[in-house]
C-alpha cells in the first residue's frame, strides 16, 4: 500500500512538473505564436483557421499550406491574416509553399526586430517530451505535450509519429523539445492520441531555399514540386522489387516497399455466390492536398480473381463486364481541376505470352499544373471460358514518361499461373 | 347514258360507289333519291344530276348548306349552280364529299405483286409466326437472365419474357390500328409476323455489334460501322410497315420510313444527349466484355499498347488547355 501511495505520488508529481514546463514553455513563446485565418473576402467572415509560428525577425511565419491552400488556389477569393496573442490582426503574404511536405511561409509586416522560433539543428531520441502547440477549434491557443516516436515506417514523405493530440486547427503549429527549438510542424491525426508532424528538416530545407531566391509563381512552384515528387516515387517503385504471388490461379505483382500497403479479401466463406472472387489491393498511404476537393500523388493498384461455379462463360464475363463500367479514378478532382477522361482500349498480350487481357487505359490533365497527368488502366483477362484476372491501378499526379514506364512494367508483370 | 358517282371521305377514300345506266341522278336525304345520303347536313331533296345531250350538268336544289366544287385553278369552293361536270371532279354536300366520273375515265396502271408479297405470305404461316415470337421470347428471358447478377430461374424468366413480347407486340398493332382507321386493310397478322422477324433480325445485329466491339480495338472503325446496322434494320422495318398498311408511292414511303427511323434514333440520341452531365470524373471507353470465345482478333504486344496510349497524354492536354480559356 505504502510503495503504491509514493508512486501515485510520483506521478502526479510528474504531470505537475510537466505542466509546469510546458507553461513556462508556453509563456515564453506566445508572442511569436499566430492563429493564421482564411478570410473570404466577399462575406468578411473566416472561412478556415490553422495556426503559424514566427521563424524570423523580420516576420516570416510558417504554416501548413493544407491552412492557406484556399488563398494559393483562389487569391482573389480570399485574404490571409493573423490573430497574435494580444488579440492584434495583421495581413499576411504568400511567400513560398513545399505542398508535398504541406507547409508554407507566410511574411507580416515586422516593423521592428521581432521574437522568433529556433528551429531544431539535431532530430529529437525515441521517446523524447515533445510540446504540441496550436489553437484547436478556435478555442484559444494551447500547449500539449507528448512524446516523440521516431518516423512513421510507411510513408515516402517523412513523417514524425507523436503521441499526443493533434486536434484541427493547430494544424500548421510548432512542436517543440525542452529547449524550446521547433523539432517539427503540426499537419494531420489519426485518432486518439496519434498525431503526425513534419520533420523540421523539411521547413529548414524551404527556409534555405527561400533564403536563397523567392519564388516567383506560386503555381509553377507546385507543379515543378507535385512532378519532381512523383517522378521520384515512380522511380523508386520501378527500381524496387516486384515480387509475384499467386492471387487464385493467376500471378500478381506486388511492389515489395514497406510505403506500399496491401489488404486482400474473399468471398470464400459464401457458399451461395455464384462466382468465387478474391481481391488484393496495395496502395500508397499518403497523399497530396491540394484543395478541399483536389488530391493527388496517390498510387493504387488492385487485383480481382474470379471463378465462375456453375455459370455460362457468358454469363460470367457479363458479370465481369459490370465490373469493367464501375472503374472510377483514385483521387478527389473536379471540373476545375482536371480535364475528362480520354480512354483507349485493346487486346494486349504481354511478351510472356501467358494471358491475353481486354486493357484499357485511360488519362486526364491538369488543369493548373501542364504536364500531369492521372492516368488510370484496367484489364480484364479473355483468354480463360470459367476464371479471370483483373488488374488495375491509378496513379494521381504523374508525367506522361513515368506513367508510360509504369504502365508498361505493370502489364508485362500479369499472368497466369 | 353512264355516269359513275363515288362516295368519297375528306382524304378521297372510298366509301361507296354507284353506277347508273339513266340521264337523270339526285341525290340528297330523302329516300325517292337515287342516291341516298346518311349525312345530316345534307338535305331531303339536295342535288339533281342530268345529261342535257352533251354535258351532265350539276343543279343544286335550294339546300340549306348548299354545294360545292373544289375549284382546282383558284383554290377555292365555288357554288353549283348548272355546272358541267368534268369527270374525275369532287363535290361537297352538306359535309360529305361525292367524286363524279365518266366510263372512260382513265386508272392508273395496275401494280404487279411486289416481291415482298411472297416474303410476307411465307412469314404469316403460322408455324413460322409462332416460333419466330418464340424466338424473340426466349432471347428476352435469356438477356434478363444473362443481365441478372444472382441466378435466375424458369419461372421467374417467364415474366420478363412474355411481358416484352406483349409489349413489342403494341407496335404492329397500333400501325394496323391505323391502317383500319385510315380505310385500308389492316392486316394485323401481316404486320405481326414482319415486325417479329425484324425484332429478331435486331436481337442479331445486336449480338454482331457486340462481337465487333468486343474485337475492335479503339483504333478501329469497325464499331462505328457496325453501329448502322440496327439504323438500317428500322428503316427496312418501317418501310415495310408502311408497304403492308398503306397504299402509297415508294417515294412517300421512302420519305415516311426515313422521318420514323430519324424519330427513333434522333430521338435516343437527343435523350441520351441530354442526361449526359457537363462533367463527368468517370472514364468513358466501350466496356463490351465477352467470353474468350467470341475473340476472333489477334492481340498487340504491351510495347504497341503503350505507343497508342502517346496520343492520350496530347489529347488531354489540349482538353485542360481549351477548358481552361
Amino acid at each position: 500500500m505504502k510503495g503504491l501511495t509514493t508512486l501515485i505520488l510520483l506521478c502526479v508529481s510528474t504531470i505537475s512538473y510537466a505542466t509546469e514546463q510546458a507553461e513556462e514553455i508556453f509563456k515564453q513563446l506566445a508572442p511569436s505564436l499566430y492563429q493564421i485565418r482564411l478570410i473570404d473576402i466577399a462575406s468578411g467572415e473566416k472561412s478556415s483557421i490553422g495556426s503559424g509560428f514566427q521563424i524570423s525577425s523580420d516576420g516570416l511565419i510558417a504554416t501548413n499550406y493544407h491552412v492557406i491552400s484556399g488563398y494559393a488556389r483562389h487569391p482573389n477569393k480570399y485574404t490571409i491574416e493573423i490573430l497574435d496573442h494580444q488579440g492584434k490582426k495583421a495581413p499576411l503574404t504568400l511567400q513560398s509553399v513545399d505542398v508535398i511536405n504541406d507547409l508554407a511561409l507566410v511574411k507580416r509586416v515586422a516593423n521592428s526586430e521581432m521574437p522568433f522560433f529556433e528551429i531544431a539543428q539535431s532530430v529529437p531520441h525515441k521517446g523524447e517530451e515533445l510540446y504540441s502547440l496550436g489553437n484547436p477549434h478556435d478555442l484559444g491557443m494551447i500547449v500539449v505535450p507528448g512524446t516523440y516516436n521516431g518516423l512513421k515506417k510507411e510513408s515516402f514523405n517523412d513523417r514524425i509519429h507523436f503521441t499526443g493530440s493533434v486536434n484541427s486547427g493547430m494544424s500548421g503549429g510548432p512542436v517543440v523539445n525542452k529547449r524550446s527549438e521547433v523539432v517539427g510542424i503540426n499537419v494531420a491525426t489519426s485518432g486518439n492520441q496519434i498525431g503526425f508532424l513534419v520533420p523540421q528538416d523539411k521547413l529548414l530545407n524551404l527556409y534555405e531555399r527561400y533564403k536563397v531566391s523567392e519564388p516567383e509563381n506560386i503555381k509553377a512552384q507546385m507543379a515543378q514540386q507535385l512532378a519532381d515528387n512523383q517522378d521520384k516515387l515512380i522511380t523508386t517503385l520501378l527500381n524496387s522489387e516486384w515480387q509475384m504471388r499467386p492471387l487464385g490461379e493467376g500471378l500478381i505483382p506486388v511492389v515489395n516497399i514497406p510505403f506500399i500497403r496491401c489488404w486482400g479479401e474473399s468471398n470464400a466463406d459464401k457458399a451461395d455466390a455464384i462466382v468465387l472472387a478474391v481481391v488484393a489491393n496495395c496502395s500508397l498511404d499518403e497523399n497530396t492536398y491540394i484543395s478541399n476537393d483536389f488530391f493527388t500523388g496517390s498510387i493504387e493498384m488492385e487485383y480481382r480473381y474470379m471463378q465462375a461455379k456453375e455459370l455460362s462463360d457468358t454469363k460470367f464475363y457479363q458479370i465481369f463486364e459490370r465490373q469493367l463500367n464501375q472503374v472510377m479514378p483514385g483521387n478527389k478532382a473536379g471540373k476545375e481541376d482536371v480535364s475528362e477522361f480520354k480512354c483507349q482500349h485493346d487486346i494486349v498480350t504481354p511478351s510472356n505470352q501467358a494471358i491475353t487481357n481486354k486493357s484499357v487505359f485511360c488519362t486526364r490533365a491538369y488543369k493548373d499544373f501542364p504536364k500531369l497527368f492521372d492516368v488510370l488502366y484496367i484489364a480484364i483477362s479473355v483468354d480463360k471460358g470459367d476464371k479471370a484476372l483483373l488488374s488495375h491501378f491509378t496513379i494521381a499526379g504523374v508525367s506522361q514518361n513515368s506513367a508510360l514506364n509504369f504502365t508498361e512494367k505493370f502489364m508485362e508483370s500479369i499472368s497466369w499461373k | 347514258m353512264e355516269i359513275i358517282i363515288e362516295e368519297i371521305t375528306r382524304a378521297h377514300k372510298l366509301i361507296a360507289r354507284h353506277k347508273f345506266m339513266q340521264s337523270n341522278v339526285n341525290i340528297g336525304r330523302g329516300y325517292n333519291n337515287d342516291i341516298i345520303m346518311a349525312d345530316p347536313h345534307i338535305c331531303a331533296q339536295h342535288l339533281n344530276l342530268s345529261f342535257n345531250g352533251e354535258h351532265w350538268v350539276l343543279n343544286d336544289k335550294g339546300s340549306v348548306n348548299g354545294s360545292f366544287y373544289e375549284d382546282g385553278f383558284s383554290k377555292t369552293k365555288s357554288a353549283i349552280n348548272e355546272h358541267i361536270v368534268h369527270s374525275g371532279q369532287v363535290f361537297v354536300i352538306g359535309k360529305s364529299l361525292v367524286r363524279i366520273v365518266f366510263p372512260e375515265h382513265p386508272v392508273p396502271e395496275s401494280v404487279s405483286f411486289s416481291p415482298f408479297e411472297s416474303l410476307l405470305t411465307l412469314t404469316r404461316h403460322p408455324i413460322v409466326l409462332t416460333l419466330s415470337i418464340m424466338l424473340f421470347a426466349s432471347v428476352t428471358g435469356w438477356l434478363f437472365n444473362l443481365h441478372n447478377p444472382v441466378e435466375v430461374n424458369f419461372t421467374q424468366l417467364l415474366v420478363p419474357a412474355i411481358g416484352m413480347t406483349l409489349l413489342f407486340s403494341l407496335w404492329p398493332a397500333g400501325v394496323a390500328l391505323v391502317s383500319h382507321l385510315t380505310k385500308h386493310d389492316a392486316r394485323f397478322w401481316g404486320q405481326l409476323s414482319i415486325c417479329f422477324v425484324f425484332y429478331n433480325l435486331m436481337w442479331l445485329s445486336d449480338f454482331i455489334e457486340n462481337i465487333v466491339s468486343f474485337n475492335a480495338s479503339s483504333q478501329s472503325m469497325l464499331g462505328v460501322t457496325a453501329a448502322l446496322l440496327p439504323i438500317v434494320l428500322a428503316f427496312c422495318l418501317f418501310w415495310l410497315n408502311c408497304h403492308i398498311g398503306f397504299h402509297m408511292s415508294n417515294q412517300r414511303r421512302t420519305v415516311i420510313a426515313s422521318c420514323m427511323t430519324f424519330l427513333l434514333f434522333g430521338g435516343s440520341f437527343l435523350i441520351k444527349l441530354s442526361k449526359k452531365p457537363e462533367f463527368s470524373i468517370q472514364p468513358a471507353f466501350n466496356s463490351t466484355l465477352l467470353a474468350p470465345s467470341y475473340l476472333f482478333t489477334g492481340s498487340i504486344n504491351v510495347q504497341g499498347f503503350i505507343e497508342n496510349s502517346k496520343a492520350l497524354f496530347n489529347d488531354a492536354q489540349e482538353a485542360a488547355k481549351k477548358e481552361k480559356q
